[in-house]
């Protein structure tokens, strides 16, 4: 349904605390990284998506205007798409059906966020409104723990193998980033290095939560006649789906997420997938949790509820496993908001694209891309194949 | 994949403060296009919402916020930030592209628990330069303004005129928020709060709440008797330093531009019957005009001058009163949007324009003396 | 509805730290100089003031930094009567689009010298204007204290 669309190439910005530029310069880096990576000029460009963290994050208010022309977009339309953390993967929704539908063959959308020049946490608190939740709930953290100790006690996960399974996908997931350029934080982790780091939020420790940082992602998006002319090996979009939930956080079921099943449903009905985690080649989820990782693969259907620390411990969601979940890192070692459900998906495009370099996964033909938003409210897909 | 999206209902609510929780206005105006449109929440396809972060509350992720009173539980949806229209041209593509067949789209600005609009207009600025000589929008405006006066010959006392047509035509409109009958004299004499521009000629802080909602072709026709069709969508971004703009030549023709080619229009003068723009400084009605090929440029004043743009003449501009009548920041865009609705749909009540509109135009704009545009043409 | 529901009061205040980058850190030492720094860029030749990363139009670096001219030509003018948030000094006061001598962008900055009334009358369109600044500079655009008419 709809025209079909490519995604013909994305680039990122050197991602962490980048003190070195100003907010638009480090726009720029990526606008500029996906321009000569596709070897396309703003001429091929119908129009441009932007989006971002709400403007407390950094202090400026209505950022498309302040990046105009660091996004290149002075005297071409213009598109704002902003839905909290899942901004980066409606950023990529917005592109595909501006060409889907047939109003443009050509979209760059563009995400962005430069933690270190706020306060994230104070302005991630403000996402609570002043009558009720704010005083209760700590940050980003406190939600997805309280959604932790549900899960476990829902499927009798002991305490140990659930820390131990998030473990190893800390692990894990800084090992893959060391050989992703562009991932902020690397460095090499020993299971008692993520058991023993300090308590953040029970039972997240340390090593088992995303930095702030800072960084730019942006991605090419074309129709089918373009991308074949444009791009030798295309990304297209087999799957798309979004999904929200209340906002008030007590009321759904935040363990056998409705929310997260529906959104991943419409994506795989989408691109026609039964069995994800045979059809899959590779996975890009929006990690900014380690335990919280684990209840998203039960959810998207990665495994049988209950079950993702046993076949995480066995080694199946790692590098050489049956499904590859983030060997970019992740948002567990990469987090400037606005980009990174963006991140996601330039990462899934470029494992399909052959481009992902020394964090490539042979032979990946299928791959799924997530967003995750909101006070855990919101989920975002996107499933590109290497087959129109 | 379906040809034609058509505007099926549109509800909104007046533009005067209110005390009411805003989690329950979003409720309500969502409910009541749907109920006018007989459609459950349950089949709606898709919901596309218009806000802003910084308009909201001190209530960051706005989407977040209001989802659920949105009617989005479970739905897929997304949001579009600063101006509205965009929602509007959203819910047209995804209805486009056959993945849904109804789209409801609103915007939310309760202009009650914001600051003035300018504490947060001023946040535009980028931190190094042009915060530091406290630019905001009437500030950039009231630049703009001069230029105009200045290069074209035109007087304040012709741009105050906008006041007086679009105060006067909101009379009419229960949905405005600023209703009263203001003489040239009155308007003349207000605070000159940032000479030229006085008082009197800068929009309001108000409530907004609007919705519509979208089907595509098949299903509009099973929905209502006069669906009104989408025709042509344009927008435009400009540079971002004031000092590096032509004030007098923005992005509004470039807008327009693709809004027309896409609608087929060759001339608009004589195929608009009917145009809602977006004005928060009266002069900018003139400028926008001229924009938007109504009439030569530098003429603006002297076309408002020939009742051209008054209810009763050839070619109205704002019979719902404007912004000047009613400014919900964010939103303005989408109530123009609702008032080319219901004319076409012969339902504004006491401000119907007499007479057949085949097509109608609604434009929003935002930012620095009118950085982004966007340009919306509905057909019966 | 015309009930009063009353309202729940709330402040929010949130600390900023904008890394300011190398070009405008040295735009900012030249003001502290008493020097209105801008740059060209490579392949337009355009003079922009304040000196920018990249030109806007050409999307390329920027690159020859100069002192530019501390006099100019009003552009535009507006004159601030009410008090808003941000507001540079306390009005009445007026700003101005100031294209200095030179450059080929407008440089926004206010003017003063004279009563504001004063000024009202003696300025137009092409009024020439020339920086005055304060003794203690902080490397802020507002070390220049305004722009004098001639």
């Amino acid at each position: 349904m709809g025209n079909a669309v490519a995604i013909i190439g994305s680039g990122q910005t050197k991602h962490g605390r980048r003190n070195d530029v100003t907010y638009p310069d480090l726009v720029r880096e990526a606008v500029q990284a996906a321009l000569e990576n596709t070897g396309l000029t703003m001429d091929d460009v119908d129009g441009v998506v932007y989006g971002s963290m709400p403007s407390m994050m950094e202090g400026v208010a209505m950022t498309h205007f302040y990046f105009a022309d660091a996004l290149r977009t002075v005297g071409k339309p213009m598109m704002k798409t902003e839905t909290c953390g899942t901004t980066g993967m409606s950023l990529a929704h917005t592109g595909y059906y501006w060409i889907a539908s047939g109003l443009a063959d050509v979209v760059m959308v563009v995400g962005s966020e430069k933690m270190y020049e706020g306060d994230s946490q104070a302005t991630m608190s403000t996402v609570m409104e002043p009558y009720y939740l704010r005083s209760f709930l700590a940050g980003a953290p406190g939600i997805f723990a309280m959604q932790v100790h549900e899960w476990t006690a829902r499927y009798n996960i002991p305490s140990e193998k659930a820390r131990d399974a998030a473990a190893k996908i800390s692990v894990d997931h800084h090992m893959d980033a060391l050989d992703n350029p562009h991932a902020h934080i690397k460095v090499k982790l020993t299971m008692d290095d993520v058991r023993n780091s300090r308590v953040i939020t029970y039972p997240f420790r340390l090593w088992d939560i995303c930095p702030n940082s800072d960084g730019a992602c942006a991605i090419i998006l074309a129709s089918a006649k373009k991308a074949k002319k444009m791009c030798k090996k295309p990304a297209w979009i087999k799957g798309i789906g979004f999904c929200g939930d209340e906002y008030w956080y007590g009321d759904s079921d935040k363990v056998s997420w409705k929310c997260a099943m529906e959104a991943v449903k419409q994506a795989y009905d989408m691109a026609g997938i039964k069995n994800p985690r045979k059809e899959l080649d590779v996975a890009e989820v929006y990690n900014p949790f380690t335990f919280v990782e684990l209840l998203h693969y039960e959810c998207f259907g990665f495994c049988d509820p209950g079950e993702a620390c046993d076949l995480a411990l066995k080694g199946v969601f790692s590098r050489g496993g049956e499904l590859p979940c983030d060997p970019s890192g992740g948002t567990l070692c990469t987090n400037p908001i606005g980009a990174t459900a963006l991140i996601r998906v330039a990462e899934a495009a470029m494992q399909v694209s052959g481009l992902a370099g020394d964090h490539q996964i042979p032979g990946a033909n299928m791959a799924f891309a997530h967003g995750l938003g909101g006070l855990s409210e919101f989920n975002g897909i996107m499933i590109l194949g290497s087959k129109l | 994949m379906t040809k034609k999206v058509a505007v099926v209902e549109v509800a909104q609510m007046p533009g005067a403060e209110s005390s009411d929780n805003f989690l329950d206005q979003v409720y309500r105006v969502c409910k009541e296009v749907l109920d006018k449109a007989g459609v459950s929440r349950e089949e709606v396809g898709t919901v596309v919402s218009a806000s802003s972060d910084v308009f909201h509350g001190g209530i960051s992720c706005a989407n977040a916020y209001y989802w659920d009173s949105g009617a989005g539980f479970l739905k897929s949806g997304t949001r579009q930030d600063g101006e509205s229209l965009l929602a509007f041209q959203y819910g047209v593509m995804r209805i486009l592209t056959g993945h849904y067949d109804t789209a409801l789209v609103f915007g939310v600005c309760k202009g009650s628990e914001n600051p003035p609009n300018d504490e947060i207009t001023h946040f535009f600025t980028d931190p190094f330069y042009q915060r530091q000589i406290g630019l905001n929008e009437t500030y950039a405006a009231a630049l703009q303004m001069r230029e105009y006066l200045n290069t074209y010959k035109i007087t304040e006392e012709q741009c105050a005129g906008v006041v007086v047509k679009n105060l006067g035509n909101a009379l009419r409109n229960p949905y405005a928020h600023i209703r009263k009958k203001v003489t040239l004299d009155e308007v003349m004499k207000s605070k000159r709060i940032m000479a030229p521009l006085k008082k009197m000629e800068c929009a309001p802080k108000s409530e907004g709440f609007v919705a519509l909602l979208l089907a595509s072709e098949k299903k509009a026709k099973k929905l209502t008797n006069n669906p009104v069709w989408f025709k042509g969508f344009g927008s435009s971004m400009d540079t971002f330093y004031l000092g590096d703009r032509n004030l007098l030549k923005g992005q509004l023709e470039n807008a327009a531009k693709r809004a027309y080619s896409m609608a087929g229009i060759k001339n608009p003068r004589k195929e608009i019957q009917l145009a809602e723009v977006t004005e928060p400084y009266a002069f900018q009605e003139l400028l926008w005009c001229e924009d938007l090929g109504f009439c030569d440029r530098g003429k603006g004043a002297k076309f408002l001058e020939s009742g051209a743009t008054q209810i009763d003449g050839d070619l109205p501009v704002n019979p719902s009163g404007g912004v000047l009548s009613t400014n919900a920041y964010v939103c303005r865009g989408l109530y123009r949007l609702a008032e080319v609705v219901l004319q076409i749909k012969r339902q504004a009540g006491e401000r119907q324009v007499d007479r057949k509109i085949k097509t109608g135009l609604a434009h929003g704009t935002h930012g620095f003396a009118g950085q982004f545009h966007a340009v919306a043409i509905l057909g019966s | 509805m015309t009930k009063n529901y009353g309202t729940l009061k709330h402040t929010v205040w949130l600390p900023y730290n904008f890394a300011v980058g190398p070009v405008f850190l040295r735009f900012y030492e030249g003001l502290k100089e008493g020097k209105i720094l801008g740059n060209q860029c490579l392949k337009c030749k355009k003079t922009l003031v304040p000196a920018r990363t990249f030109c806007p139009s050409c999307n390329v670096d920027m690159g020859d930094w100069r002192e530019v001219s501390q006099e100019g030509n009003i552009v535009s003018w507006i004159v601030a009567n009410e008090p808003f948030l941000g507001m540079p000094i306390d009005p009445p006061f007026i700003a101005a689009l100031i294209r200095l001598d030179g450059t080929d962008c407008s440089f926004l900055h206010l003017v003063g010298g004279f009563d504001t009334d004063t000024l009202n009358k003696k300025i137009k369109k092409g009024t020439r204007v020339r920086a005055h600044w304060r003794t203690e500079k902080k490397g802020h655009l507002m070390d220049i204290q305004y722009f004098k008419p001639k």
